[in-house]
């Protein structure tokens, strides 16, 4: 069991040590010796603690401002979340509204031009704005969700007027022409003057190339253009714009230029007047 | 002995006594703990080649200084248990445990009792020492296994 030699162990060494001790032992506890010595280390260990409190109320002061700050910071990005909630919930709401007045209108305007026919509403799919402002083709889609029966060649409205009729299908899709589109023709009546407005592939514009006087007719700047129904698929009498201006290309050779009523760029919701 | 040794000795003497400054503060009633002062005859047992009069008396300065006590007091019992150890370290090796806790119970009484009758007489109380006696020796065991642990893991 020991880990060492059994020795004998020398008393003097402990003797002195505790002569030392009874002696510095007694100087304390008689004469108070060491007192300073001992104060010294205490204050030391006073001093020692307080500022291990201090450190440790400041550290807790911090974590918990931090904690505060934390919490703060949590509560005002939920508040804004909220908040953000709320304003998109309203403004839904309100664009919610705003539509269904759109359609009621759309439907009320739809009822003006319908001529017995059975009106519809449908939503813009897509639009080629690039197209539409630049180039020749003026097309757009409009949505077709509930696949209503629709055929092709049938008026597309907007507000009180005409922008361009159906020209294809395609799965959920109509596709509709604009009157601006240069491959579209409209049979137009300006006062008693009937000619054939042609797409000039500009936006909301239209022209009539023809070879009359048109004095005869009275025709001239801000007279109001309206549908012939010539072409068997506007009904008549449908005012669709204004002369914008007459210019002579050669002698007996005039070039009538139509500014539109409609805008499809300011609709969201299109009218398709379908067949009864 | 390494220095780092000597430190580890200290810490754990240091644990005691702020142990026995806690234990007191409760002021329960005739419960007095000697745990600083079993910590320290506990490694004197465990490695008396080690500890001799020198340790024994820095031990207890650094007590005495730290803990506010008279300077001196520590050093001459640490050095006196630490002498008696030592004489009697081979008989301690074939004591039972029982053997053992009656005789650190002992030397933790004696210690309790010279303490009293030193810094407060009017205090000393044979009731007191009694149970002191039963305290400390529930500590020793406690003490003595948590001590060697620490030794085999550290020296």
């Amino acid at each position: 069991m020991a880990r060492t030699t059994p020795t004998h162990t020398p008393a003097l060494k402990y003797i002195l040590a505790c002569l030392l001790s009874m002696a510095l032992l007694f100087s304390d506890v008689r004469y108070q010796t060491f007192s300073p010595l001992r104060g010294s280390i205490q204050a030391v260990g006073i001093y020692s603690q307080l500022f291990l409190e201090s450190f440790a109320s400041k550290l807790f002061a911090f974590t918990s401002t931090y904690e505060d700050q934390k919490t703060l910071t949590r509560q005002n990005a939920e508040l804004r979340s909220e908040l953000q909630k709320i304003e998109n919930k309203l403004f839904l709401k309100e664009q919610s509204q705003r539509i269904s007045t759109d359609i009621i209108n759309m439907q009320d305007r739809l009822k003006e031009l319908a001529d017995q026919r059975h009106p519809q509403v449908f939503k813009i799919a897509s639009f080629g704005l690039k197209d539409y402002l630049c180039c020749s083709q003026h097309i757009l889609h409009l949505q077709n969700p509930s696949e209503f029966d629709i055929s092709i060649n049938l008026p597309v409205a907007v507000d009180k007027t005409f922008v361009g009729q159906t020209s294809k299908k395609n799965l959920n899709l109509i596709e509709v022409i604009l009157f601006s589109d240069i491959s579209h023709i409209l049979p137009v009546k300006i006062n008693e003057f009937h000619c054939n407005a042609q797409g000039t592939g500009k936006p909301m514009l239209v022209k009539c190339i023809v070879n009359k006087e048109l004095k005869i007719f009275g025709i001239q700047e801000n007279i109001k253009v309206m549908t012939s129904g010539l072409g068997g698929i506007f009904p008549k009498d449908i005012r669709i714009g204004r002369v914008l201006s007459i210019n002579k290309m050669s002698s007996n050779k005039f070039e009538i230029e139509i500014t539109l009523d409609g805008n499809p760029m300011e609709h969201n919701y299109f009218g398709i007047l379908a067949s009864s | 002995m390494k220095f780092s040794s000597h430190i580890l000795i200290v810490i754990t003497i240091f644990w005691g006594f702020w142990l026995d400054n806690l234990i007191s503060e409760f002021d329960i009633y005739l419960v007095e703990t000697c745990i600083g002062f079993l910590t320290v005859s506990y490694w004197i047992y465990a490695i008396p080649e080690r500890i001799q009069s020198s340790a024994a008396l820095f031990y207890g300065l650094f007590v005495d200084l730290f803990f506010g006590t008279a300077i001196g007091f520590h050093m001459l019992f640490f050095a006196g248990i630490s002498y008696v150890i030592h004489v009697y370290v081979f008989r301690f090796r074939i004591f039972s445990y029982l053997q053992l806790i009656i005789f650190f119970a002992g030397s933790s009484v004696f210690y309790l009792a010279c303490k009293y009758l030193i810094f407060s007489p009017e205090n000393y109380s044979y009731l007191l020492l009694i149970s002191s006696f039963f305290i400390n020796a529930l500590l020793w065991l406690p003490i003595y296994f948590g001590m060697r642990a620490l030794r085999r893991n550290f020296f």
